[in-house]
């Protein structure tokens, strides 16, 4: 067990807990102001692309750091092939195996 | 509990990757489930998994969460009229249970009868123990195959690639699209930034590109 991973679990576990309970808990008819409902329409879009980033260029996936650095990245060829398939499938599993898939066969091809 | 049942398929995947990623990082099976018993939300356990593997700090991580979770405020504040009167433990319980997918068929049943509360909260609850009791069941599953899975499997890619597909999935207007792009962007130039700012400042500006876009284009 890793306490520091225990400590971002539990914290974020009791943040995620706070969200979803404080509205039940008021028990009221409780309307959010007309800003933030507009605002939290854009959050999914815009944080999950933001996160997506980092995924992709920062560090070495697992293939890079046990059998060694190849030119080009293999996580860009298999993140572009994964936002092909998506949008003509819209099938996250499918989306999910040809990114890996891409991945693998990017890093072996060089 | 019958309600639910379509929307079972679907979690399986998701909770497997969440169960083996904690693993490609390093930590235990442990760990694994106790992310899942106390998180209980997958895209932002999936979010903090992968910003632990960047070493980002504990309150870049927090406030991931808090953005990928914000959308339960929604839920609970649209539920909270059905589930008014229940008792304390029933309601703490039903926030920590709350998903969208039991929001989600709750709110499209609960109009259609005239269920009193006690019937309400049992139709909840069955569901959301479904839930509760498969994603557990998941991560344990993802995180015992993740132990005898080589690192250079790269499953930790996974995570990305679920962000991406969970992306695509929410652009539907231009306003959204923009959004996403914006946030791409801006957190791409900031990469090299200290304490995820590019993350953070993606966020924020791919927001208001958003609201800016819906305010100003139509």
């Amino acid at each position: 067990m890793s306490l520091e991973f225990l400590t971002v679990v539990a914290l974020g576990g009791l943040v995620t807990w706070i969200l979803k309970t404080v509205f039940i808990e008021s028990s009221g008819y409780v309307r959010l102001p007309n800003w933030f409902t507009q605002a939290l329409e854009f959050v999914p879009p815009a944080v999950l692309c933001a996160l997506v980033i980092p995924g992709i260029f920062k560090g070495d996936v697992g293939l890079v750091r046990e059998l060694g650095a190849v030119p080009i990245d293999p996580r860009i060829p298999a993140a572009c092939a994964a936002i092909v398939v998506y949008l003509l499938s819209q099938r996250t599993i499918l989306t999910l195996c040809v990114g890996m898939a891409v991945l693998y066969g990017g890093y072996w091809l060089q | 509990m019958r309600a639910i049942l379509p929307l079972l398929p679907g979690i399986i995947p998701f909770g497997l990757i969440a169960g083996v990623t904690p693993i490609t990082l390093g930590y235990s099976w442990i760990d694994s489930l106790l992310g899942s018993l106390l998180m209980f939300a997958g895209a932002s356990q999936l979010a903090a998994y992968q910003l632990l593997g960047e070493g980002a700090s504990l309150w870049v991580i927090l406030m991931t969460v808090v953005a990928v979770n914000l959308r339960y405020l929604l839920y609970s504040a649209s539920i909270a009229p059905d589930l008014a009167g229940a008792n304390r433990t029933a309601r703490w319980l039903a926030g920590y249970g709350l998903t969208d997918q039991i929001y989600a068929v709750a709110k499209r049943d609960y109009p259609a009868h005239q269920w009193t509360l006690p019937e309400r909260l049992a139709y909840y609850a069955g569901g959301t123990l479904s839930i509760w009791l498969l994603w557990q069941l998941c991560t344990l599953a993802g995180a015992i195959v993740g132990q005898v899975i080589p690192v250079f499997w790269s499953l930790e890619f996974m995570i990305p690639l679920t962000f991406l597909a969970l992306a695509l999935n929410t652009l539907t207007s231009r306003a959204h699209r923009l959004a996403a792009i914006t946030g791409a962007c801006v957190s791409y130039l900031g990469l090299d930034l200290p304490y995820n700012l590019g993350l953070i400042s993606g966020a924020v500006v791919g927001i208001l590109a958003g609201l800016m876009c819906r305010r100003w284009w139509r």
